[in-house]
């Protein structure tokens, strides 16, 4: 049985591979100067909200997705990143023009540096530029929260003490794709590789400097039915929850470019989950974790057909329900939706878990 | 425990049974949703994911493979089938996945084999499997006693809906086959006729959540559409608008008339198949899209030798061939490709008439055949027996005389336009061809034939060895002067080929041709050798005695032989048709499936059968009510239903 699950692994591995295919290669030279992207919202900050800068770095993308592995199964964040290595001197400048977008801002502020890929990974972010950016924060006092994200291998004892040293008393977190704790549906469906051990292993190392982990929970991998999506990410809400992360936040998948969900997708065998799985992943998590575990959605593409949606006319408001409870954590924020869609979804958790038919949006449309 | 037994009957390889899950019996086919009050089907529920009222469900889908579920001890204490974990959505991966994908349940059952009851199983068949590889894997299924299959169709009608068809009929002919996934109204016919025995309803309430009205052949939306149909169901009748209509309401009513929409539909397929029509409602369906045409053209083209195994070869009532979703089908496929391989023409036919088919069947009742007869006796009178008369038809090809009472000559029913289009008057040039290079380049051939006709003998005649006289030149058929043009010609030919008057061999001719028709080339001048004696009328009943000994008779009303004990001792000799039976006795009135273990293959539900005993010799004729294939590898159910027995 385990030999046909490595199996199905490497099956899985090289329609993967193949679904990227030569998108790399054709990959847009960017201004290395400037970053892939970066913008502000409105966020929760520890117990309170406040504004949050996002800036996602042009770099040359995630080590996983770059290698031999075929990256994961939905992520084509590779594609957003530049195909030249900018220099440690370039970063910093990237960085210097995202900061500018918070001069007129107050306190409380959040910082969080995305690179479609690991802030820690010194090969794709080099240690010079790191520690620069990390500076440049640190004489910031209104930021009072920094968030970084990198794969587990690179949350090693020396970067996290570097981020402490320099960071001082910030409240800092890394986020990591856990994506699920059941081993076979992050190995397999996901193809993330690297294991529950690996990820505690790094919750851990990053205990030790006081850093909390923010655990991101993928909703509904391919592969797996709607009723299943919501029971794993429920599970390792809870799971993630128990293992002290100090966030946890639940990404619905959304259909990216050159990926072997949008193959699946556009072959009527992939749908990305109902906002009412969200909906329902949100509320159940939120009723399972400790109180001092924040719980966060912002579903990418909402309401689109490549991201998490419903019929169409309920999509809005169901979306600005997930936004409201990722700031206020209130579950109350989550009650109260309905929609006639509610019933077709209800049905789907059913039959589809039973004939195994994906309930896709090519037939009746949406 | 749980049991599917294959009752009497088939049509195509539709069939009627009987599962059994502990207490619960139901027939099949059936229909499969989940749980509700008052539930008509088969109900299905996911292990340990659904409330407690679904515990009860006759079908327990396993969680897929991904999600963990090793504690499945609880499973013995059920009576349902069990659904084999899989994974959704993989379809597009290649063989290499499909194959896991059975290995993977494989290892599961091995690994399980007390708490999963392998007869309890239902084994998920992956799309687009290679069906060679497929069948080696059922064959380790059914080593551990699985005895159900179950595939996905999504009513798209295209490639994976034509493999999950294909691949049911690559497994064992025993087994439970159930239908899983999205399936329309329309397709109910279809896989009924194409032996699915559960049928997911699941696509009623899904249709009905998405406002979504149900018919048998088309959908409505009903809050989009301009004018809402009217329904007199009992659902649908208290319902003006359904725009104005409190969303429960609507809701309850959809699912309402749309799980009855099924219910109808399948109690419609089931009253076609009890009548031998099912596949006339499935060509019917046909029109519901031109992708359904397609699918059943590719189901008549790719697997012809499933269909046609469980088609049987007797019929009542009239045979509708309406269109060109018609001229594939097995029967009448059958019924070409047999003439071909099993009628010879009598050696003392020296002129070939080839005429019209007749609207009225069988032809020689009809009242242009009657004029045509009197033509043919009045120009060559008592030597009428050296003719070798040939109906043109469409879409069988062509029938001669002798064979004219056959099942589905004698039933057969067109729409008669006189307009042939290319497809039909190919496979009757076809037919003529092959026919006509049976017989002596020295015979003459006569075309008593006009308009479409016609255009079928002119394209057939650079193919035609003999030379061809046309007797009705520019004028109808049946008109007068064409008629005495026929005569005039016959009586020509008579004295120019020198035809002396010969005794009348119509009897002869026709109980041999018969013969060979139903069981092969050579079995004629056994049954019927020159001592015979034929005594009846021809088109009632005529019986053959040889030295005072009964061989058959010639039932006219069915157009064929039935055999004597004596009969089928001279053709058991022959090895065809001939079931071996494992008992040392027959009791009563049928033999079982469990007593037979082989069987000719080319017997079919319908066929006259001679039944040998382990000593080699007769034990009894009869007629058999399945095919040959599965009276060996069914374990119950009748085989035979004996009309003669050894003292």
């Amino acid at each position: 049985m385990e030999d046909t699950l490595e199996r199905i692994q490497s099956v899985i591995i090289s329609a993967s591979t193949k679904a990227r295919g030569s998108s790399i290669a054709f990959r847009r030279q960017r201004n290395p100067t400037r970053p892939a992207a970066s913008w502000i919202t409105t966020s929760r900050i520890g117990n309170s909200t406040g504004k949050a800068l996002s800036v996602v770095f042009s770099t040359i993308g995630c080590s996983h997705a770059r290698g031999e592995s075929g990256g994961c199964t939905m992520c084509s964040y590779l594609l957003d990143g530049t195909s030249v290595p900018p220099s440690a001197a370039e970063l910093v400048e990237q960085f210097a023009a995202a900061m500018s977008k918070l001069d007129d801002e107050e306190a409380p502020l959040s910082v969080k540096l995305y690179t479609s890929g690991s802030f820690l990974d010194s090969e794709e972010f080099p240690s010079e530029a790191m520690k620069s950016v990390l500076e440049t924060i640190a004489q910031d006092p209104r930021i009072t929260q920094v968030v970084v994200e990198s794969r587990p291998d690179y949350v090693t004892e020396s970067n996290v003490s570097l981020l402490r040293s320099i960071l001082g008393y910030r409240h800092i977190e890394i986020g990591i794709g856990l994506e699920s704790m059941n081993e076979r549906v992050r190995m397999l469906c996901v193809n993330k590789g690297f294991s529950s051990d690996d990820f505690e292993q790094a919750l851990l190392t990053a205990k030790q400097q006081n850093i909390g982990v923010r655990a991101y929970v993928l909703i509904k991998p391919p592969f797996m039915t709607e009723r299943d999506a919501i029971l794993d990410s429920v599970l390792t809400v809870r799971q993630s929850a128990a293992l002290w992360a100090s966030t946890v936040s639940v990404n619905p998948v959304n259909i990216q470019r050159h990926t072997l969900v949008e193959q699946l997708w556009t072959d009527g065998l992939y749908r990305p989950p109902w906002l009412w799985t969200v909906v329902e992943v949100l509320k159940r998590g939120h009723s399972e974790i400790p109180q001092e575990t924040n719980l966060v959605c912002d579903p990418v593409a909402a309401g689109k057909a490549r991201g998490a949606h419903n019929c169409g006319r309920c999509d809005q408001a169901v979306i600005r329900a997930i936004r409201d409870f990722s700031l206020d954590q209130d579950p109350k924020s989550l009650e109260g939706l309905d929609c006639e869609c509610k019933t077709d979804w209800e049905h789907v958790l059913a039959h589809e878990d039973v004939s195994l038919y994906v309930h896709s949006d090519r037939h009746e449309g949406r | 425990m749980s049991i599917f037994r294959i009752e009497r009957g088939h049509d195509g390889p539709a069939r009627i049974g009987r599962l059994t899950l502990d207490e619960l019996e139901t027939s099949t086919p059936s229909l499969a949703g989940p749980p509700q009050e008052e539930s008509h089907w088969l109900t299905y529920s996911v292990y340990e994911r659904s409330s407690s009222s679904d515990s009860a469900a006759s079908m327990i889908a396993l969680p897929t493979i991904f999600a963990s579920h090793d504690e499945t001890d609880t499973l013995t204490h059920k009576s349902s089938l069990v659904l084999l974990p899989s994974i959704p959505g993989s379809s597009s991966l290649g063989q290499e996945m499909a194959e896991l994908l059975l290995s993977w349940q494989l290892g599961f059952l091995r690994e399980r084999p007390k708490s999963v009851p392998p007869q309890h199983c239902v084994v998920r068949i992956p799309v687009g499997i290679d069906t060679v590889l497929l069948k080696e894997y059922l064959s380790q299924f059914s080593e551990l006693g699985v005895r159900s299959a179950s595939f996905l169709l999504n009513s798209e009608l295209g490639s994976d809906d034509f493999s999950s068809v294909k691949l049911r009929s690559a497994i064992p002919r025993n087994w439970l086959a159930i239908a899983l996934g999205r399936i329309d109204p329309h397709l109910l016919p279809l896989l009924i006729y194409l032996g699915f025995d559960v049928i997911d309803i699941g696509r009623a309430f899904s249709a009905a959540a998405k406002n979504v009205r149900l018919w048998q052949v088309t959908n409505e939306k009903v809050l989009e559409v301009d004018h809402q149909r009217f329904c007199s169901c009992r659902h649908c009748i208290s319902i003006d608008d359904f725009g104005e209509t409190a969303r429960d309401n609507r809701l309850e009513t959809l699912t309402g008339h749309n799980i009855d929409m099924y219910r109808q539909v399948m109690s419609e397929s089931i009253s076609k198949m009890h009548d031998g029509q099912l596949r006339w409602l499935v060509e019917s369906r046909t029109h519901a899209s031109p992708s359904m045409t397609s699918l059943l053209r590719r189901i008549d083209r790719e697997i012809y030798e499933f269909l046609e195994e469980f088609t049987p070869t007797i019929g009542q009532g009239v045979l509708p061939l309406i269109g060109p979703e018609s001229y594939h089908s097995p029967i009448v496929r059958r019924f070409r490709e047999r003439l071909v391989e099993r009628y010879a023409p009598p050696p003392h036919k020296r002129i070939v008439l080839l005429l019209p088919c007749s609207a009225r069947k069988p032809y020689s009742d009809s009242k242009s055949h009657r004029r045509f007869s009197r033509a043919i006796e009045n120009g060559i009178g008592r030597s009428e027996s050296s003719i070798a008369e040939t109906i043109i038809t469409s879409p069988l090809g062509i029938i001669p005389r002798e064979l004219e009472r056959v099942y589905p000559i004698a039933q057969y029913d067109i729409p008669v336009s006189g307009d042939w289009d290319t497809e039909e008057t190919s496979i009757a040039v076809d037919a003529l061809v092959k026919h006509l290079a049976k017989f002596s380049d020295e015979a003459v051939v006569l075309a008593h034939v006009s308009g479409g006709y016609q255009t079928i003998v002119n394209e057939a005649e650079s193919r035609i060895k003999q030379s061809i006289i046309y007797t009705s030149s520019g004028h109808s058929t049946g008109s007068r002067s064409s008629l005495e043009s026929l005569t005039e010609v016959l009586q020509d030919l008579k004295s120019k080929l020198e035809i002396r008057a010969t005794e009348q061999k119509r009897l002869q001719d026709t109980l041999r041709s018969t013969a060979d028709f139903q069981f092969g080339k050579g079995t004629g001048s056994l049954l019927i050798p020159d001592s015979a004696h034929l005594k009846g009328k021809l088109y009632h009943m005529v019986t053959c005695q040889v030295e005072e000994v009964q061989t058959c008779s010639f039932i006219g009303s069915s157009g064929a032989l039935s055999l004597t004990m004596d009969g089928g001792e001279r053709i058991a000799p022959l090895d065809r048709y001939v079931v071996r039976f494992e008992g040392a006795e027959i009791k009563g009135g049928s033999i079982f499936a469990v007593g037979v273990n082989e069987a000719d293959p080319v017997i079919r539900p319908g066929d006259e059968v001679v039944v040998v005993g382990k000593d080699n010799t007769v034990m009894a004729v009869g007629k058999s009510e399945m095919s040959g294939p599965e009276m060996c590898e069914f374990e119950k159910g009748r085989a035979v239903s004996i009309r003669h027995k050894r003292k």
